[in-house]
């Protein structure tokens, strides 16, 4: 355990003799800290450039933007079209544009659509912006929301009290309804305790034929025997007048049986006793439908009065009824001047819908500009620092003093060999990303000067760490601590837009994201190179300046490196010597 | 030919002297006997304050074989840098003269056109480890602008010379120590230099192959190189260089020809070494009665240290007549190089 202690100690103590060592790591972490807190350490809004057009700017639409403003949003009104806003987006100078709708008034179920348009290949701003702005709209939604809410529950309110009010009308029809029932229930009770039964006797009409058959058989066997007595009475010696008596009474006879024949064979011509019996019954019945009939008056007109009754009744609950009608065709007048209908729309009136600036394209697509500058500055930072490293700490530096060649030739020696490097990284890179994605094909050639500047600027910077770190950890450390800022600091992971104004201008002119910028523009945005060229000027700006100050760190730094690679490797050999007197 | 035999003395090679022209002729004296190339005046280096060499006045001349010796820190690697350009003093003049117009020039404002003339060997290996023999050599030539056929020529020489040329494929990192050593100075003679300066030449090297470079050196400092070491092998120092300077505690304690620089140590600091044969017991005896400081036993042969050593000459006569003494060798020894430093650094501490 105190062996391990010792140890610990030594290598602190080694750490911190060896001052660039003890500088980058407590200064690393605390610079990076610094500048990360001076930059992200504030809780204003972020501050986003929002271009914004709309077809009419009316007063809620103005009342909307004035939002927008005093929530920090610089608001910056297109008049004319949504495509310059776009473009403003591409260059960089709009974070997002939003269409807006014509009015926030939902008046049917269709929603208010709310357009933004983004460029996705900046990821976390499209996320910070919808987040952002759909928080914005959120509460306007909300706002529209609350009205359709209370419009429709003003109405409910409404109709419950026109419904209250038609209750009693209700209740009383319903009263007098159940009263025309019960009197129509009496009615049909005593309609239905009518006797209106008919008698079923059956009358034998039989006998009269009977009788009539019978008496037309006497009667011609009657006449037959008094024609037959006729004939005798001719035959009998009685004098003619006697005979004409009796003949003349027997024709008389004769006649009144043939009358009676006539009278049997008309119509009615009925038994007495039968005819008297059927005709008793038939009074019997009579006076049985008589009483009936009379009873069923008194009924009848027992039911007149319930049904007259009845009938004030219904008239009475007819005008209830038309009362009720009209008031519910004004509630269903008033329901149906609710246009906003849909549970969606109601809930979300505001519809947003996100667009992108470019044609859609992959994720790699989106990420492939910060992918290839990040691994151009990691490696072009690291390459360069190490290679600086290299030579400095090669045995043959020392050498390199009495050559007879400037100094400048020996710096673009490292960074030809560094871009040359960075250069086979960058084509494995590009061939690669060719077969994911095609498109990269048709500004590979712009594609190439931005890398090969990129790599030119981030490998000035590795080797002025080089020149100026002394060990190799360190400076890689240094290298590794630069690049993390300017990644921190780019936007790719924080949001620039979250720090202050004046931070973002200057992070605005950090090469990582000038270089960044470029490739998304001409990448995914295919933007010709003329609205582009002041960045290229400035990272050729970059890549010169920085290569005078590497030609000054250098010549500064060089007797420095040369006393320091002597006083090293003298103090090295005074130990192997002391070590090999020592056996 | 003419001029070559007359300035081989003592390890110093020729110099090819432009005698048509009469600069020269005027200066023909002066570069004949005593021809100097780098001459420091009054220097003295400072590092944060600290004083490290003060009071420095010597000069190397062509042709020299140079060495500079000191204790570890004495400031002799801090000198070498001086005289190599490495570094410049903080107060004094270090002037290189040129060969063609004789006229010293400031060595640190003119090192630009001066370094194609000097070559460097520090203490460590100084090629492409990475890089083969050849590769290295033909590296440094050619940023050396050395022409194609010149360059191929010097460095088959070269390798022939520092006996690489088996090895010339091989990785400098693949090479022994004192392989590497001579890949080292190969590289620093690739474009011909007139000065060669070697910090610790033969350190970290075990005997054969520091025997292996001094015998290099001196080859090269045959073919006309001039040669400035900084060593603390005193005896490599006082076998192969005709002109040293002995540092200590920052300043120049003595500078000259090895002779010159001997002679204030030579008056009563001969050691009288008697080889003995039989009766050791009474010789050691005997001699006790001399006028003796010491006298130490070393098996074979016993060494006398006088107090005065002519008198204790005559009386070891004397002794060896009266006392019919055999001896197989008597010896005087002058001090060496180690015994005069040893001398300087106590005599100063």
């Amino acid at each position: 355990m105190s062996n391990l202690l010792l140890l610990t100690k030594k290598n602190i103590i080694l750490l911190f003799r060896a001052k660039s060592s003890a500088l980058i790591v407590f200064f690393a972490p605390l610079l990076l800290i610094l500048i990360l807190g001076l930059s992200f350490n504030n809780t204003s809004k972020y501050g986003l450039n929002i271009g914004v057009h709309a077809s009419s700017y009316n007063d809620e639409i103005n009342n909307f933007l004035a939002e927008l403003k005093q929530q920090e949003f610089n608001v910056v009104k297109y008049d004319a079209t949504i495509a310059a806003c776009v473009e403003d987006i591409k260059l960089g100078i709009m974070h997002t544009c939003i269409e807006l709708p014509e009015t926030f008034q939902i008046q049917s179920n269709t929603p208010a659509q709310v357009t933004f348009y983004v460029d996705k290949s900046k990821i976390n701003l499209v996320w910070m912006i919808q987040d952002t702005m759909q928080n914005k709209l959120g509460i306007k939604e909300q706002q529209i929301s609350e009205n359709i809410a209370k419009d429709v529950l003003n109405k409910l309110t409404d109709t419950t009290i026109r419904i209250n009010n038609e209750k009693n009308g209700i209740a009383s029809a319903k009263d007098k309804s159940s009263s025309a029932s019960k009197n129509t229930e009496e009615a049909r009770n005593i309609l239905s305790a009518l006797d209106l039964t008919v008698p079923t006797a059956a009358y034998d009409t039989t006998i009269l034929t009977s009788f009539k058959d019978s008496m037309v058989a006497n009667l011609d066997d009657s006449i037959l025997k008094i024609t037959a007595a006729k004939a005798s009475v001719s035959k009998t010696s009685l004098n003619s007048s006697e005979q004409k008596k009796i003949t003349d009474s027997l024709a008389a006879a004769a006649l009144s049986l043939a009358n009676a024949q006539v009278l049997i064979n008309s119509e009615e011509a009925i038994s007495l006793n039968a005819i008297i019996a059927m005709v008793t019954s038939l009074q019997t019945d009579l006076t049985s439908t008589k009483t009936k009939l009379n009873t069923a008056s008194a009924k009848i007109a027992d039911s007149n009065t319930n049904l007259n009754s009845v009938k004030t009744t219904l008239a009475e609950t007819m005008t209830l009824l038309d009362n009720t009608q009209k008031t519910l065709e004004q509630i269903n007048t008033n329901l149906q001047s609710q246009k906003v209908t849909d549970a969606n729309v109601i809930s979300q009136p505001i519809q947003t819908k996100i667009e992108p600036i470019a044609q859609e394209k992959t994720h790699l697509s989106y990420m492939l500009p910060i992918l290839l500058i990040l691994v151009i500055m990691f490696s072009s930072l690291l390459l360069g620092t190490s290679l600086v490293m290299m030579e400095k700490n090669s045995p043959a530096f020392i050498r390199n003093f009495f050559l007879p060649i400037r100094k400048i030739n020996f710096i673009l020696s490292i960074y030809l060999t560094n871009v040359f490097l960075i250069l086979m990284q960058v084509i494995i890179i590009l061939i690669l990303s060719i077969i994911f994605v095609k498109e990269i094909t048709n500004s590979l050639h712009l594609l190439a000067i931005i890398l090969f500047l990129a790599a030119s600027i981030f490998t000035f910077l590795g080797m002025l760490i080089g020149y100026l770190f002394t060990s190799e950890e360190t400076g890689i450390l240094a290298s590794l601590s630069l690049g993390s800022l300017l990644l921190f600091i780019s936007g790719t992971i924080l949001p620039i837009e979250a720090a202050s104004a004046a931070i973002r201008e200057i992070i605005s002119f950090s090469p990582f994201v000038i270089s960044e910028r470029l490739i998304r523009e001409i990448f995914i945005f295919n933007s010709p190179f003329a609205s582009l060229w002041m960045d290229f000027l400035i990272l050729i700006g970059y890549s010169l300046m920085l290569f005078l100050i590497t030609l000054i760190a250098e010549s500064i730094m060089h007797k420095h490196l040369l006393e320091r690679f002597l006083r090293h490797h003298h103090n090295i050999h005074k130990q192997n010597s002391k070590l090999i007197k020592n056996g | 030919m003419l001029t070559e035999t007359l300035f081989k003395n003592n390890n110093r090679c020729c110099l090819f002297i432009p005698l048509n022209t009469p600069k020269t002729f005027i200066n023909v004296q002066k570069f004949i006997f005593k021809v100097e190339l780098i001459e420091l005046n009054e220097v003295a280096k400072e590092f944060n304050k600290v004083k490290v060499l003060s009071n420095v006045n010597i000069h190397v001349e062509d042709g020299d074989l140079f060495g500079i010796i000191g204790q570890s820190g004495s400031g002799k690697t801090t000198l070498l840098n001086i005289l190599a350009g490495f570094i410049e003093p903080t107060f004094g003049t270090v002037s290189y003269v040129s060969k063609i117009d004789h006229q010293p020039k400031n060595l640190y404002e003119n090192f630009h056109k001066i370094k194609r003339h000097l070559g460097f060997n520090p203490q460590h290996p100084s090629f492409y480890p990475k890089l083969t023999v050849k590769e290295n050599l033909l590296h440094f030539g050619q940023l050396y602008g050395l022409k194609h056929e010149t360059l191929i020529n010097n460095a088959k020489n070269l390798l022939q010379f520092t006996q690489l040329y088996e090895h010339r494929d091989k990785l400098a990192e693949q090479l022994s120590g004192g392989m590497q050593k001579r890949l080292d100075i190969s590289c620093s003679l690739i474009h011909k230099p007139k000065i060669l300066f070697l910090d610790e030449p033969t350190s970290d090297l075990d005997p054969v192959m520091q025997k292996e470079i001094i015998q290099l050196i001196q080859e090269v400092n045959k073919q006309g190189v001039t040669i400035v070491i900084a060593s603390h092998h005193l005896e490599s120092i006082e076998k192969i260089c005709n002109k040293l300077a002995i540092i200590h505690h920052g300043q120049v304690h003595s500078f000259g020809e090895f002779e010159e620089v001997r002679k204030p140590y030579l008056k009563n600091n001969i050691n009288i070494n008697i080889k003995i044969g039989k009766d050791k017991e009474r010789i050691i005896q005997l001699v006790k009665k001399l006028p003796v400081n010491k006298i130490v036993d070393k098996e074979d042969y016993l060494i006398l240290y006088p107090i005065d050593t002519e008198k204790t000459l005559n009386m070891l006569n004397k002794l060896i007549k009266e006392e019919n003494l055999y001896l197989h060798d008597i010896d005087l020894r002058k001090p060496s190089l180690a015994e005069i430093f040893a001398k300087i650094t106590a005599e100063k501490d």
